[in-house]
């Protein structure tokens, strides 16, 4: 278990994280969720003691992790790939970490099987794809057999392959119990591979709910209809039992009847339509509308596909 | 035969595994105390023997100053240079990388860390060093030889002087070290150690008289040179002092590191 309460840090004047509170329970993924820049790897560097919080704290399994003796056995981390140094072979790089923590060269080239590296365990990493690195980072973190695991995007530049077996790889660590906290900025991954998703943005919690709860509350599906008799429209739909609210722009938004239905109705009470048109909220969208406000750097994008429509 | 048993808790003894491996598995450590080595021993030995060719033609001052043990190690300018960066790669390393990150969340001890890495550090450059000293020696007698200029180590002074020398590339290995925990980027560090090691001494050497003497006895390069020849130049501590001055800058680098490395972020 992970939890993190009231946590805050600054760098300078910059706030990266702000008053984040929440807990990383066993037996599920909980993927940890936010723009670049939200403060995910931040969080993740305090939770494990790189950091020190300007305010606030961070426990593992109830405990600081600086008070941690051995970590490696209660927590294990895949921060960066890339933090290795290319000169060393794999089997090298994992036995200097292994052996910081008293760990033997049996169960080094055991993580290196289970990750599938056991025939570059002896090339230098400076040859290794992001791929590999990846699952370098990951055998590194496996290394004591803990039964809490932080993965800072550990899909980034994966093959297709790689990402279903880093999927396989997640659940099934958290089937056997464990807690496992996986960050990405990608909600189509998560939405894929998490229980339970904790939302940030700036620095702030937006979300923290199970995924399909997240789903049913994100994904909504509704018609746009558009009428000159808008409101007797919304009073004949409120009658068949569909949820009407107004648009700013004068539409009204539809759930509970779809379109089909809703054009039957107004032609049966001799209602002229303007416009009638489902509407679908991808999960990546909702996750784009809750973040939106928390996103530090925005490109602006012209409306280009709205404008070819009109 | 006695064997010599230490001690050391389980989880110091791991670290310092961790930091041997650390140090044994990348090129760079060997290729830079090989370089040290052919360096060393070289520039030593070609100096060494031109300035025993010169002997007929110096006058009376100059061969009352020769100093065979001192002219040996001239070449040890560049020997320093390798271990500093020996020292300073060490560490530096994992920080431009980040694989720091993974080492303090392995040991959240982080002064643990550096104290392995200064043991480790510390013992392949004092084997290495010595090694390095005593080979630089025996070459330039050999080259001073034909003019019969050539001393033994049983010479006053010579062994304490090949000693010294040897130390002397350890000790720039931990000036390395702590300036590089301390700076946390390569390219700075060895700059800064280089600094240190060579050019403090010569611009201090610049200074106007006293203040030359005055403060280039305290300079880290000028103290070594004491603790080598044969006889200290005039002016400065003699070796014994010399020898106290030399193993301060390494505490002070190192104490400097300890100070700073759990008061920043990772």
């Amino acid at each position: 278990m992970i939890e993190v309460c009231e946590l805050t840090k600054r760098y300078g004047g910059a706030v990266a994280v702000d008053g984040l509170s929440f807990t990383v329970r066993p037996g599920r993924v909980t993927g940890f969720l936010g723009p670049n820049g939200a403060g995910k790897s931040t969080t993740m560097r305090v939770i494990l003691g790189l950091d020190a919080p300007t305010a606030g704290w961070a426990t593992v399994n109830g405990r600081p992790y600086q008070q941690l003796t051995r970590p490696l056995h209660r927590a294990g981390a895949l921060l960066d790939a890339g933090a290795v140094n290319g000169g060393r072979t794999a089997h090298d790089h994992l036995l200097a970490i292994a052996a910081s923590n008293g760990i033997g060269a049996r169960r080094v080239a055991e993580v290196l099987g289970l990750v599938g590296l056991d025939s570059a365990a002896g090339r230098r990493v400076r040859g290794f794809s992001l791929g590999m690195k990846q699952r370098l980072g990951i055998a590194a973190a496996l290394l004591g057999d803990p039964p809490v695991l932080l993965f800072d995007e550990p899909v980034n530049g994966l093959d297709p392959e790689g990402i279903h077996w880093i999927r396989g790889l997640l659940r099934s660590l958290a089937a056997e119990g464990r807690t496992i906290f996986v960050s990405s900025h990608l909600m189509s991954e998560m939405a894929l591979t998490a229980d339970q998703l904790i939302v940030i943005g700036r620095g702030r919690l937006v979300a923290d709910a199970a995924v399909t709860e997240f789903v049913r509350q994100s994904s909504r599906h509704d018609v746009v209809v558009r009428s000159p008799r808008g409101g007797d429209l919304a009073g004949l739909l409120a009658g068949r039992g569909a949820e009407v609210t107004a648009e700013p722009d004068g539409g009204l938004a539809v759930t509970g009847l779809d379109a089909a239905a809703i054009g039957d109705l107004a032609r049966e009470h001799g209602i002229s339509v303007h416009e009638l048109t489902p509407r679908h909220a991808s999960l990546e969208e909702a996750y784009m509308e809750i973040t939106n406000e928390s996103v530090d750097y925005r490109a602006d994008v012209p409306d280009y596909a709205g404008r070819a429509a009109r | 035969m006695t064997a010599v048993t230490v001690a050391v808790p389980t989880r110091a003894r791991n670290v310092l595994t961790s930091e041997w491996i650390k140090l044994r598995s990348v090129r760079s450590t060997v290729l830079i105390l090989l370089f040290a080595a052919v360096a060393a021993v070289g520039v030593g030995y070609l100096v060494a023997h031109a300035e025993a060719n010169h002997w007929s033609a110096m006058t009376a001052a100059q061969k009352a100053a020769y100093d065979p043990v001192r002219d040996s190690f001239s070449g040890w300018g560049l020997a320093e240079l390798a271990f500093g960066a020996l020292g300073v790669l060490a560490i530096s390393s994992e920080y431009t990388t980040g694989l720091i990150r993974t080492t303090f969340a392995g040991v959240p001890r982080r002064r643990a860390v550096l104290a392995a890495k200064t043991a480790v550090v510390g013992v392949i450059t004092v084997l290495a060093g010595e090694l390095i000293a005593f080979a630089t020696f025996f070459a330039g007698q050999w080259a001073q030889s034909a003019h019969h200029l050539n001393v033994t180590l049983a010479h006053p002074g010579a062994l304490r002087g090949v000693l010294a020398a040897g130390f002397y590339l350890a000790v720039t290995a931990w000036v390395g070290l702590g300036l590089g925990a301390i700076i946390r980027h390569t390219a700075g560090a060895i700059s800064a150690m280089a600094g240190v090691v060579l050019l403090l001494p010569q611009i201090v050497s610049a200074l106007p008289a006293p203040w030359d003497v005055r403060i280039g006895t305290y300079t880290l390069g000028l103290a070594a040179q004491q603790t080598i020849a044969q006889h200290p130049q005039a002016g400065y501590f003699s070796a014994g002092p010399s020898f106290l001055i030399v193993v301060a800058y390494a505490a002070a680098a190192i104490a400097a590191a300890a100070f700073v490395i759990t008061r920043r972020d990772a």
